[in-house]
């Protein structure tokens, strides 16, 4: 088991964002987290993340209690993230994103990177031929001198993915990718993801598009105001009647099946 | 000839404006990873006296005073941000400013150590310890045309602008580096900075030491280049001083910093009226940057178009 | 003798207590330090002067000059130092705090010009009205001080709670976007805000000059600094809070000319700030945010 979830709760003062959820993903599964707006995903996400603490619970990472440590150090354990309202570091290229994705992978500190110590010299070829090839699996090679900011929309969603791989995860929670995507480049993230998961990356996939999930996923939680609804493979959730309740009962934007 | 030609008045226009480029460098250094410190006179203080009473009290060489100043004051530079730095950026300002304060009241106040407003006087001064060390070593400056004291002044000045070289060597090596880009990554957006593995306590503070180091070398070298210091130096004039050198230079790229601490030492120099409302310009010009230029003159773009750098993309960080 | 120190505490303590709701006030509703407040507040002391010692008039006739020039003051300072900040992009939050460290040092040496550098008496009889009670000597201008500061308090803290601009203000302080979308007036709130602000500033800039007597121009940065160790003491943008900083630091100040080296009475404020923010970072009376960062 790669992420063990064991009753987390998360209170924002009087508001609770999530109330007892439990659920655990296997090794190279592709899990997803959907729900209305609002429903506690992203909270889900910043918890594991460690952006901030559940307010009760714990969360395990490959058998290991994770709860509440330094965010970097989860990164430094092996999960990354994206964000939903995509936080790439604008100004920066394309390439140097995917380098400071890159940073749990490499030690080098002030003298070794100041005088180039062969072995700094050494760690930052590396670097440089693993970002490449992560643009390459993204479709972004040809932009990787391109000011972050300056991309379409999707390529930042892609972006944010490669970065997010830099860290050689081996858990790797994706925020709604597809949102503000295309037909063709939702197309196209179905087999990143796939790909993703070829390379033995376990996901946990948060997004709005009900066919790509239903495609993509092994399994999927459902959530909604906080709670967990259901669980289960896409069949059983396209067919479990709670879930299609509360998804009609939402705005028509999330239209399950 | 060669002596005709050297004014040792510009000659120390030059020292100033290199000692200035270093607290240039201390401000640009911290907030290249997005935080305003508003300490840089206070360390430059910490580094002046530290220098200035080892090598008056126990005579030790000045080199080791300057380099002692400078580890106070980055010592104490970890010791203030350490606590500041659990919070926002504003307190950060507010503290480094406090601070700043502090100092001043206690080089005023801790009279038996640091002669109170008087200051200290009598410093070694490196021209002086230069000319008698050649003096020592058999050269006059006389064989080369040179008068002792324009001698003095231009060996001050070439040495500062040796160490100047170095500087900012050092420091565009490191924005290139893996340090450098997680300077950048916290300072454009800090969670996902630290999404992305970068421990930004460790981060933080190590660009904000750096900082206090590259001040309070600057105060040590401004100890022995003067020759005699008083808690005036350093206060917070000083401090909003260093401040203009990256506002109005521009604080995205070194050589903004570098630019705007040689442009505002020579600005009261070359406009002598200038100088009496000196601060009145100064405060307009802080407010008008933020509204029109808050980048600061120098910016990448500007950089591009005079091609000082190579296309941005192809080293990857800014400079 | 001890009494008398606590009288001298409290006093210095309330007019810092007003010093530090202007700040409170701007930082709740805006979000930014404004780091001209202090020399606004010296201003204010200026006006004082000249409207008493210069001119010769009324005391009352100083306060409502100083009122109305630190009005004008907060308003300019709103329009053209923060207003052209709001909402453009890529603007860094350092920059509001950058602009008004800008305003701050221009009007410092304005008065270095207007007035001249040195130290201005502050010419009333009314400043040496004074009461004897056993050994205890208190002056009418401390009672002054302490009653206006109070009345200021509940002032704020009633208008602030129970009226309509105070009820906008507060929803503006919660969220900017949610209050616009409310229908509040952002723009008119934050400009009101900077105003009352700094006219609070003016009133404290008086009573400063008329209990110690000495007006100059570097007064601005000592006590604005003192203001913003009180925030960070008191807890960012807590009305409460800044009272009860104002009048610790006030006591703890005068105690320590009193009883210990007067030389490090500005010492005291920032050596509070390091150690709140090392075992108390939301300040003595802010709330802890799950994130822990305001
Ligand atoms: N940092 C926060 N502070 C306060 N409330 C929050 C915070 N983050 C999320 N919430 C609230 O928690 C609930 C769940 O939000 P979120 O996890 O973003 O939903 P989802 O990602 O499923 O759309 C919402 O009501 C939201 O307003
Ligand atoms: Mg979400």
């Amino acid at each position: 088991m790669v992420l063990k979830i064991n009753n987390v709760s998360k209170n924002f003062g009087g508001i609770s964002a999530l109330t007892d959820i439990s659920f655990s993903i296997n090794k190279g599964e592709i899990f997803g987290l959907i729900g209305p707006n609002g429903a506690g995903k992203t909270t889900m996400f910043n918890c594991i993340t460690s952006i901030f603490p559940p307010s009760s619970g714990e969360i395990l990472f490959l058998d290991e209690n994770i709860t509440g440590i330094k965010p970097h150090k989860i990164t430094n354990k092996g999960i990354c993230r994206t964000f939903q309202n995509i936080r790439l570091f604008s100004q920066m290229s394309v390439l140097e994103n995917v380098l400071v994705g890159g940073h749990s992978q490499s030690h080098s500190g002030v003298f070794s990177g100041v005088f180039r110590t062969k072995s700094q010299r050494n760690e930052e070829e590396k670097l440089r031929s693993t970002a490449r090839e992560l643009l390459e699996l993204v479709g972004l090679s040809e932009f990787e001198d391109a000011v972050a900011e300056n991309l379409a929309y999707g390529q930042q969603r892609r972006l944010e993915i490669a970065r997010a791989l830099a860290s050689d995860p081996k858990l790797l929670l994706l925020d709604e990718p597809a949102a503000g995507m295309n037909d063709t480049e939702t197309a196209d993230l179905y087999y990143l993801i796939k790909k993703v998961q070829e390379r033995g990356v376990t996901t946990l996939l948060i997004e709005h598009d009900m066919p790509l999930v239903m495609r993509l996923c092994d399994r999927i939680t459902v959530l909604n105001f906080g709670k967990k609804l259901a669980e289960g493979t896409p069949e059983e959730i396209q067919n479990n009647q709670e879930v299609i309740e509360a998804y009609l009962g939402s705005e028509g934007d999330d239209d399950i099946a | 000839m060669l002596g005709d030609l050297i004014n040792p008045y510009y000659l120390q226009v030059g020292s100033f404006i290199m000692i200035n480029i270093i607290l240039g460098l201390s401000i640009y250094i911290t907030l290249s990873s997005g935080q305003l410190s508003l300490g840089s006179a206070g360390f430059m203080g910490i580094g002046a006296y530290t220098s200035a009473l080892l090598t008056i009290n126990y005579d030790l060489p000045i080199i080791v005073g300057v380099i002692a100043g400078a580890l106070v004051a980055g010592i104490i530079g970890i010791l203030i941000g350490i606590p500041s730095l659990r919070l926002t950026g504003v307190y950060l300002a507010i503290a480094t400013l406090g601070f700043g304060e502090v100092m001043r009241v206690f080089l005023v106040n801790w009279e038996s150590v640091t002669k109170g407003s008087v200051g200290l006087s009598g410093i070694p001064q490196i021209g002086r310890e230069l000319l008698k060390f050649s003096r020592d070593s058999g050269f006059s400056p006389m064989s080369i045309g040179l008068k002792n004291n324009q001698f003095v002044y231009l060996m001050v000045l070439l040495i500062l602008v040796i160490i100047n070289i170095l500087l900012i060597w050092f420091l565009i090596r490191q924005n290139k580096s893996r340090v450098g880009r997680a300077f950048a990554a916290i300072k454009m957006d800090e969670k996902a900075a630290e999404a992305m593995g970068i421990n930004i306590t460790y981060y933080k503070v190590l660009s904000f030491a750096q900082g206090a180091i590259l001040s309070g070398f600057a105060g040590a070298l401004f100890a022995h280049v003067m020759g005699y210091i008083s808690p005036a130096d350093f206060s917070y004039h000083r401090a909003v001083d260093i401040l203009i050198y990256a506002v109005f230079g521009g604080s995205e790229v070194i050589w903004g910093s570098i630019f705007g601490a040689a442009f505002m030492t020579l600005l009261p120099e070359v406009l002598r009226f200038i100088s009496e409302y000196r601060y009145l310009i100064y405060g307009l010009v802080l407010v008008l940057m933020m509204a029109f230029r808050p980048q600061g003159i120098i910016d990448v773009p500007l950089l591009q178009k005079l091609h000082l750098t190579k296309r941005r993309s192809k080293h990857g960080s800014k400079n | 003798m001890l009494l008398e120190q606590i009288i001298n505490g409290i006093t210095l303590g309330s007019i810092y207590a007003i010093v530090a709701l202007g700040f409170t006030l701007v930082f709740g509703v805006l979000g930014i330090i404004n780091m001209a407040h202090g020399e606004i507040f010296m201003f204010g002391a200026f006006i004082g002067v000249t409207v008493t010692s210069t001119l010769g008039l009324p005391i009352w006739m100083a306060f409502l000059a100083a009122i109305a020039a630190t009005a004008i003051l907060g308003y300019l300072l709103e329009q053209f130092a923060l207003r052209p900040l709001r909402g453009k992009k890529g603007v860094s939050h350092l920059a509001p705090l950058i602009s008004t460290i800008g305003v701050s040092i221009f009007l410092e040496n304005l008065s270095h010009h207007l007035f001249g550098a040195g130290n201005h008496p502050f010419k009333s009889s009314f400043a040496e009205i004074h009461y004897t009670i056993g050994s205890i000597t208190i002056y009418l201008v401390q009672i002054l001080i302490f009653v206006i500061s109070v009345i200021l308090m509940i002032a704020l803290s009633y208008w602030l709670s129970k009226t309509k601009a105070g009820k906008a203000l507060r929803a503006t302080a919660e969220n900017l976007e949610t209050a616009s979308i409310l229908g509040v007036n952002t723009k008119q709130i934050i400009t009101l805000t900077v105003i009352i602000a700094s006219a609070m500033g003016g009133i404290a800039g008086i009573l400063v000059g008329m209990a110690f007597n000495s007006v100059n121009p570097q007064m601005g940065l000592s006590i604005g600094l003192k203001g913003l160790a009180i925030i960070i003491l008191g807890g960012m943008g807590n009305v409460k809070g800044a009272m009860a900083g104002g009048l610790i630091l006030g006591l703890a100040e005068t105690f320590i000319v009193a009883y210990g080296d007067s030389g490090y009475r500005d010492a005291i404020a920032f050596i509070a700030i390091i150690v709140i923010l090392l075992i108390r970072p939301q300040g003595l009376f802010g709330k802890k945010t799950s994130e822990g960062r305001p």
